[in-house]
């Protein structure tokens, strides 16, 4: 283990663009001829549609193009359920289900079309309490549920689109004979990603042939969607993502390319969609889910832990998407990174008429992080013990065996522990209002194809072609970094061709903290592929060993002659060089969970990123106002490839946790509508509430680790802050909110 | 948005006209423009702007120790002035904390006065330090107490050809401290969820005035007279911040929405006025708060 020295600055190519105003968004494209699109949204957040009208809309002088249901091929998508229709055909599921779409001349025109649109519904119960939508005889919100095609782990029934179990042990047994047990249940708001970019997109046609700008962190998601809901090859696509405004999430999947793609082969014309910021909140099938958590824990009174019993109900509003695995990433959760002999966990995850949830930035884990860690304090208190302590006694270690039986090879967790509690300065003598809380979490990486090419231009300059996305979290600044390591030259030197699906291999995109992982992983084997190109052809023009050869500062030199040397440059002026790369795709450790069922693969933690987050808080006990003064950040997440990149990952999410634990939420009515959204009232953290943050990182040689030992980083930090947020307030109040966000309103109310 | 017409005025006489031919005046767009664009209220069909309106600009101390405020000023500006902050400290308190920093650069009294949100931060010290505007249309001017200003969210008592030109607030007496405190649940951009202003005189150790109003709290911003009684003759000790706060929790008429219930309000009526009070007795005291 080692900490990590600060880099040498290295301004990201995008930078100045994106902070002097002149960087160009989906948003910003202007197509010549190119129409506005607008989508009339459901009337009801459940019902039956008996009629749709568009005759009075078409006929509107200036619209081009009406779309619904009847002009796109009848199939059902979705990443592991295919439960949704592009267009509602007869059934709508929440309040963002799109009926029909207009392409006119002006936004004018295509909201007067939007609301000529007829639309007739017989209204059907409306399911938005999510934890009764599990009982056998609730409402359905998808009665052909056995009909749909979806993932076979996912153990789909009625309302339930996924469960999971996790069992080890005789929990009961083991909690009868404990010498303390402690019980809790805790409730958490729905919370949205929020990028600061509503999302655009736009389509245009050549032929039988398509090119989608649109702001997505999954061009290649994107593009298979557009291929699926139209019916098209996936080769008649190409996707390509201008500058990204931010997703942290919410624009991850395939979301309206396919509405857009359609709107422009109806109108033959180039349209362009581009949200605002209402409906950036509630008509994105894409927020972070809403949770009813319940632990039971036993220890004996010298703190070891004998047993947890978990039950997880999960929102997953009107559709799946890709996020089916969220049981078993909650599951997963509810063990956190303890050693626990008895477990039993149950996890369902529930359809319900509300917006659907999918991945925001460590989806499920920082509310269930943040009841664990309340429960592990909580416990704590009961025993007598300082939570520091029993977390030492507790936490998992190298060698440690999961409850879902796999083996933790160099894991680093009780060293991040003890970093946080030294850089904070736990035990120190505080004011009566103010308190420290710790938390501590895991995350997995996600190991998976990727390719990329290096080529050198005549200038001796290169460019790096990649399916690597930059959604902010710093590819750009990432992936010349470690191309120009490998060939001792400058990342400056380097441009990049990424962002488009005809130009680089398949990526995964940037979601599930993998950019380093993988595609980082496949540009660093394109370089080396180039490398040996360069090292064969210097070897021969300098009649020298490739053996006695080095890359040093754009030139190749033969060891011990200086004089004996060729650039780079030159090299290039004279052949062709490109590299190209994968790298192997390392595989997951095995894990044995007998007893488990809804395995869709989380059962294990490839690669786990370990993480303790310890914070300094003041709550103002009369108004329940807390403000975050202090966080350290103990992480261990492998070898750090690009430090300047990782700190900025740990302070972005850090803030993103202190928005959670405090005030992001969004706020439904009884039929599960939005009441607040926009940024007035769904309170984001600004800058003036962040706190100081300290960074620690431990390196550890991690089995099956990305590229040289590096993990995944930019989810970890969001994990477990609002954990810690809440017990350094119970700390304050000698009294827990068990409800998140915990606003001044819940803190005040709990202090009562 | 369906604007049709948009003047810019270059005098005050021009702004009048176009006010009073029907036009809605826009200075920094900050309510007008926002509103519009999130769907809170449509755009005018006529909106005249005035902010090249050189009389309507400055924060001007008086000869006889009062202020005036042109319409123009923006909240950044009040906020920076010096003799503000010393004499008319509630006022102070509270255009530093309008919304953002862009809200405060962009953003002016006249606007703040006149869109007349009973969450706005301006309204309630202007209230307690006894303000008045200066209304003008083309048939004339004439003066009404800020206090005087509102009759219900967004409505006003101005007629639809009046136009907000300045504001005047007068000298303060000798002993006097104020203070605007504001429920926030974040440092910038925020709105007030509860909001309360005192302006006390305390004379010899004995508060001879007090005005006390609430913020956010009933259909628009207004003094609660039983909290000023409870603190004119008092020692403005604990005992009477104590019943001021209590007035002004029973005199509150909360709703319940996004941003809080009606009974959390109610309570941090109380714990607000407290505060408000409480720093404003300690300015007028002298001491460093």
């Amino acid at each position: 283990m080692a900490t990590v020295e600060e880099p040498r600055t290295f301004i990201r190519p995008d930078g100045k663009e994106k902070v002097t105003g002149t960087g160009r968004y989906t948003a910003d494209l202007v197509l010549a001829g190119e129409l506005v699109a607008k989508f009339r949204y459901a009337d009801h957040t459940h019902a039956r549609i008996t009629r749709i009208d568009v005759t009075k809309a078409r006929a509107l002088p200036g619209v081009l193009a009406v779309v619904t249901h009847e002009d796109v091929p009848d199939v059902l998508y979705g990443g592991m359920v295919k439960d949704r229709r592009l267009f509602a055909r007869d059934t709508v599921r929440f309040e963002g289900d799109v009926v029909a779409a207009v392409a006119a001349t002006t936004a004018a025109i295509a909201e007067q079309a939007v609301a000529l649109i007829e639309v007739d519904y017989e209204p059907l119960p409306v399911v938005t309490d999510f934890e009764a939508a599990l009982a056998d005889d609730s409402t359905l919100v998808h009665p052909a549920w056995e009909e749909y095609e979806g993932n076979e782990s996912l153990g789909r029934h009625h309302n339930t689109v996924g469960y999971t179990a996790i069992v080890k042990g005789d929990a009961d047994a083991a909690l009868a004979s404990a010498d303390v047990v402690v019980r809790g249940r805790y409730v958490t708001d729905p919370v949205q990603g929020v990028p600061i970019e509503p999302r655009a997109v736009i389509a245009q046609w050549q032929g039988d042939k398509v090119t989608v700008w649109t702001s997505t962190q999954v061009p290649y998601a994107a593009r298979g969607g557009v291929a699926h809901v139209l019916q098209i090859p996936e080769s008649h696509v190409r996707i390509i993502v201008p500058l990204l405004g931010g997703g942290f999430g919410a624009k991850c999947d395939f979301h309206f390319e396919g509405h857009v793609a359609a709107l422009a082969r109806a109108a033959r014309r180039p349209v362009k969609l581009v949200f605002s910021r209402r409906e950036e909140f509630f008509a994105v099938g894409h927020r972070r889910e809403g949770m009813v958590i319940e632990f039971e824990s036993g220890a004996r009174s010298d703190g070891t832990l004998l047993a947890r019993k978990a039950r997880l109900v999960l929102d997953k509003g009107a559709y799946c998407g890709e996020g089916g695995f969220f049981s078993e990433m909650a599951a997963m959760h509810a063990l956190g990174p303890y050693e626990l002999e008895n477990v039993n966990i149950q996890s369902s995850l529930v359809y319900s008429n509300n917006q659907p949830s999918s991945s925001i930035r460590a989806p499920t884990a920082p509310q269930v992080c943040w009841a664990l860690e309340q429960h592990m304090d909580e416990l704590a208190a009961a025993l007598g013990m300082d939570p520091i302590d029993l977390r030492r006694k507790t936490l998992i270690e190298t060698g440690s065996v999961t409850a879902t039986g796999q083996v933790l090879e160099q894991i680093a967790m009780k060293e991040t522990l003890e970093k946080a509690v030294e850089l904070i300065g736990y035990g120190q003598e505080l004011p009566e209002d103010e308190a420290i809380g710790v938390a501590v979490g895991w995350w997995p990486c996600f190991a998976a194809n990727s390719g990329a090419y290096v080529k050198l231009n005549p200038d001796g300059t290169g460019t790096i072609i990649t399916g690597a996305q930059e959604n902010g979290t710093g590819s750009v600044m990432a992936m010349p970094t470690y191309v120009a390591a490998e060939l001792g030259m400058q990342p400056e030197d380097f441009s990049m061709l990424y962002q488009d699906t005809d130009a680089a291999p398949y990526d995964m995109g940037s979601c599930g903290s993998q950019t380093t992982f993988n595609s980082g992983r496949a540009v660093i084997a394109a370089a080396v592929d180039l490398r040996d190109q360069l090292l064969d052809a210097a070897a021969e023009q300098l009649e020298a060993s490739r053996d006695d050869l080095e890359l040093v500062s754009g030139s190749i030199l033969v060891k011990g002659s200086p004089d004996k040397s060729v650039t780079i440059a030159e090299l290039a002026g004279e052949g062709t060089f490109h590299g190209k790369g994968a790298g192997e795709v390392p595989f997951a450790p095995e894990a044995l969970a007998e007893g488990c069922v809804g395995q869709s693969g989380l059962e294990s933690f490839h690669a786990p990123q370990l993480i303790a987050h310890a914070v300094r808080v003041r709550v103002d006990r009369d108004t329940g106002v807390v403000r975050v003064l202090q966080v350290a950040a103990a992480h261990d997440c492998g070898v750090i490839l690009n430090r300047m990149g990782a700190d900025g990952q740990v302070y972005g999410g850090v803030v993103m946790g202190i928005g959670q634990a405090l005030s992001e939420r969004t706020q439904l009515d009884a039929e599960g509508r939005h009441l607040n959204a926009h940024l007035t009232d769904y309170k984001l953290v600004t800058a003036s509430d962040a706190p100081q943050i300290d960074i620690a990182w431990i390196e550890t040689d991690t089995l099956n680790a990305g590229p040289k030992g590096s993990k995944g980083v930019g989810e970890p930090p969001c994990v477990p802050t609002a954990g810690a947020v809440a017990n350094a307030i119970a700390r304050v109040l000698g009294a827990r909110v068990h409800q998140l966000p915990m606003t001044p309103e819940r803190v005040w109310k709990a202090g009562q | 948005m369906s604007m049709q017409t948009f003047t810019t005025a270059a005098t005050v006489e021009e702004a009048v006209a176009a006010v009073a031919a029907g036009a809605r005046p826009v200075a920094g767009g900050t309510d007008l423009v926002v509103g519009a664009r999130t769907g809170k209220s449509t755009m005018p069909g006529s909106v005249v702007a005035i902010h090249r309106v050189a009389e309507l600009r400055g924060v001007e101390p008086l000869a006889d120790g009062g202020l005036r405020l042109g319409s123009l000023a923006s909240h950044a500006e009040i906020a920076e002035s010096d003799d503000v902050c010393a004499r008319f400290t509630a006022l102070s308190d509270a255009s530093a904390i309008v919304g953002s920093h862009a809200t405060r650069a962009q953003g002016t009294v006249g606007g703040n006065l006149m869109n007349a949100s009973p969450a706005m931060e301006t309204g309630g010290p202007l209230v307690c330090l006894g303000a008045t505007v200066t209304l003008r249309s083309p048939s004339g001017t004439r003066s009404v107490a800020v206090e005087d200003l509102w009759t219900g969210p967004g409505k006003t008592t101005a007629a639809p050809d009046e136009l907000l030109v300045g504001v005047e607030v007068p000298a303060p007496a000798a002993g006097t401290g104020s203070a605007y405190v504001r429920l926030e649940y974040r440092r910038q951009m925020e709105i007030a969820v509860v909001g309360a202003t005192a302006a006390v005189t305390v004379v010899d150790g004995v508060v001879t005035a007090a005005r006390v109003a609430m913020t956010a709290l009933s259909a628009t911003i207004r003094r609660v007279p039983d909290a000023e009684a409870a603190l004119v003759g008092s020692d403005g000790g604990s005992a009477a911040i104590e019943s001021a706060g209590a007035a002004v929790a029973a005199a509150a008429t909360p709703i319940s929405d996004v941003r809080g219930s009606a009974d959390y309000r109610r309570a941090m009526a109380a714990v607000i006025a407290r505060r408000a009070i409480k720093t404003a007795l300690s300015r007028a005291r002298g001491e460093n708060a």
